[in-house]
């Protein structure tokens, strides 16, 4: 799948995209703009089809520790409603997910999010331990939705710098949506957090080339106009599923 | 395991709404772990003793009403799930390669309203999943999320017809029809084009997979002289209407119920396999 091949023969699949920070962003504009997909149903379709890749990476019975604690960090913008949508399946799926959210969106798109993990019970942290044992001992995993494609890096400022530095010493596994936080879009990142799972929404981003650890593609919902037009050359889902392993 | 007040007693804040819970993460995983195996006690408790509830409307409509007034659903999310749960059913009902015509045309019949939302919807995710679509959409809401949801099957190139086939050109032509017109606000006389649309219907031999109610019927008692959809889908919970239910396949979708939900109207809602977003009644 992600071979490329030089001759042109009709059997050959062509490669996989791996998209830029500015083709995401176009691509996204186009879907909002163009054919009128609502930003609270695509935030609602990426952190369902998230949950779902989180559950084949991590079943249930996998997980070591009694309970299947999981601890979902959420950033301020798109990224962090995306893993709070996500929590909220995962607890539908009988995860137990805790939510650290320290600095909130105040638009009301957002703040629904907020309520609707509130209403399921879903426990929220007022901090982020920087105890790092505290993390490995009461979580079988950490799902990184702090930053994600649409964040400049330049404007990262505390508590998410201080966050990404715990995150890089936890030793349970860390699953990223969409990209590892604090990650340039276009380049992997030499000293950033090193996730075991990566969660790759609509396309995968320049940066997950040759990605080491599990890689996903999550969330069947692109209209074929786009794909052809931007190239996309998106693996085929096997029946229903909007989750397939790159 | 620590207790609420013990939690207030050392200092660490829990609050019910709107804010942050708890601050020290071996507590926080303990009574977590308290909140979530109650959860799931009570609710193996139940399946295990009652089986699951079939709704009468004015509770459907209050459940309706509190998922988007308390639970801060937007109807956005919630049909978004409820028509992926419908394309799932289908493709488990009718799987493409057991269709008998070529290519895998379905007719979506869309309604005035809400239902009629989850049938595009539905339309969308069976066009993903490989079925050639066709929608039917006679009266359409002066309301941008009905007018985006258009949008959105339009530029998936799915075609929308101008007026609904005779039953003869829908068994020629389509390998099934997805009913989505009326839903469980469903009250009263059926108004044109409807009536027309439902006498047609009930002419077709080809399966009908109705969206939550079979169109016409009364919500809570059925109609015997109305469809006889071989597929049903009851989001949420079934409703009263499915006890009369006589075809093939009762899928249960719309796997987005709170547990708080749950138990205050005693659902007692099997466990859907998995990640599975639809579940199998029968």
């Amino acid at each position: 799948m992600n071979h490329s091949s030089n001759e042109k023969e009709p059997e050959t699949i062509e490669p996989l995209r791996y998209l830029s920070k500015t083709e995401v962003a176009t691509v996204e504009t186009e879907l909002l703009r163009d054919y009128r997909f609502g930003q609270q149903q695509l935030i609602e379709i990426w952190g369902h089809a998230c949950a779902i890749a989180i559950t084949k990476a991590f079943p249930l019975s996998s997980l070591s520790k009694k309970q299947p604690t999981l601890l979902v960090v959420c950033g301020p913008e798109q990224n962090g409603s995306i893993g709070l949508v996500c929590a909220r399946h995962l607890r539908m799926f009988e995860y137990e997910p805790t939510i650290f959210y320290p600095k909130r969106s105040p638009q009301s798109l957002h703040q629904d999010f907020t309520v609707q993990c509130e209403k399921m019970d879903i426990p929220f942290l007022s901090y982020l331990p920087t105890e790092v044992q505290l993390l490995n001992d009461a979580y079988n995993l950490v799902i990184d939705a702090i930053l994600g494609p649409e964040t400049d890096l330049k404007e990262v400022k505390e508590p998410y710098a201080g966050m990404l530095v715990t995150l890089k010493q936890v030793k349970i596994p860390i699953v990223s949506v969409d990209v590892p936080s604090g990650w340039d879009v276009d380049e992997p990142a030499k000293d950033g957090i090193n996730p075991e799972v990566l969660i790759s929404l609509t396309a995968p981003k320049k940066c997950a080339t040759g990605f080491s650890g599990k890689h996903f593609l999550a969330g069947r919902f692109l209209p074929y106009d786009i794909q052809k037009k931007y190239e996309l050359n998106l693996p085929e889902f096997p029946g229903t599923e909007c989750v397939i392993e790159l | 395991m620590l207790g609420v007040r013990a939690l207030f007693g050392i200092g660490l804040l829990v609050t019910s709404r709107g804010g942050s819970v708890l601050t020290h993460t071996g507590a926080c995983a303990r009574v977590a772990s308290n909140i979530y195996s109650k959860d799931l006690a009570h609710r193996q408790a139940c399946t295990m003793a009652n089986t699951i509830k079939y709704l009468g409307q004015e509770e459907a409509q209050h459940i309706d009403e509190e998922l988007f007034n308390e639970y801060s659903f937007s109807v956005d999310q919630l049909m978004e799930l409820a028509g992926l749960s419908c394309a799932t059913a289908v493709s488990k009902g009718y799987p493409l390669q057991s269709l008998l015509k070529s290519p895998p045309r379905v007719l979506v019949i869309c309604g005035p309203g809400n239902n009629g939302g989850d049938g595009l919807v539905c339309a969308r995710h069976l066009k993903l999943f490989g079925y050639e679509p066709s929608v039917l959409y006679p009266k359409r809401p002066n309301k941008q999320l009905f007018q985006n949801l258009t949008t959105q099957c339009e530029k998936m190139d799915i075609s929308f017809l101008t007026e609904m086939p005779e039953a003869d050109v829908v068994d020629e032509v389509y390998n099934l029809v997805v009913d989505a017109i009326f839903g469980f606000s469903f009250k009263g006389a059926v108004r044109e084009p409807f009536g027309d649309i439902l006498s047609q219907l009930k002419k077709t031999t080809v399966p009908i997979a109705s969206v939550d109610i079979p169109s016409g019927w009364d919500v809570e008692k059925g109609c015997p002289d109305g469809i006889q959809p071989d597929m049903l889908i009851s989001l949420t919970a079934p409703k009263k209407a499915a006890n009369h239910f006589k075809g093939r396949y009762h899928f249960l979708g719309g796997r987005f119920v709170p547990p708080a939900l749950e138990k205050k109207y005693q659902l007692n809602l099997p466990q859907y396999p998995g990640t599975d977003c639809v579940y199998q009644l029968n």
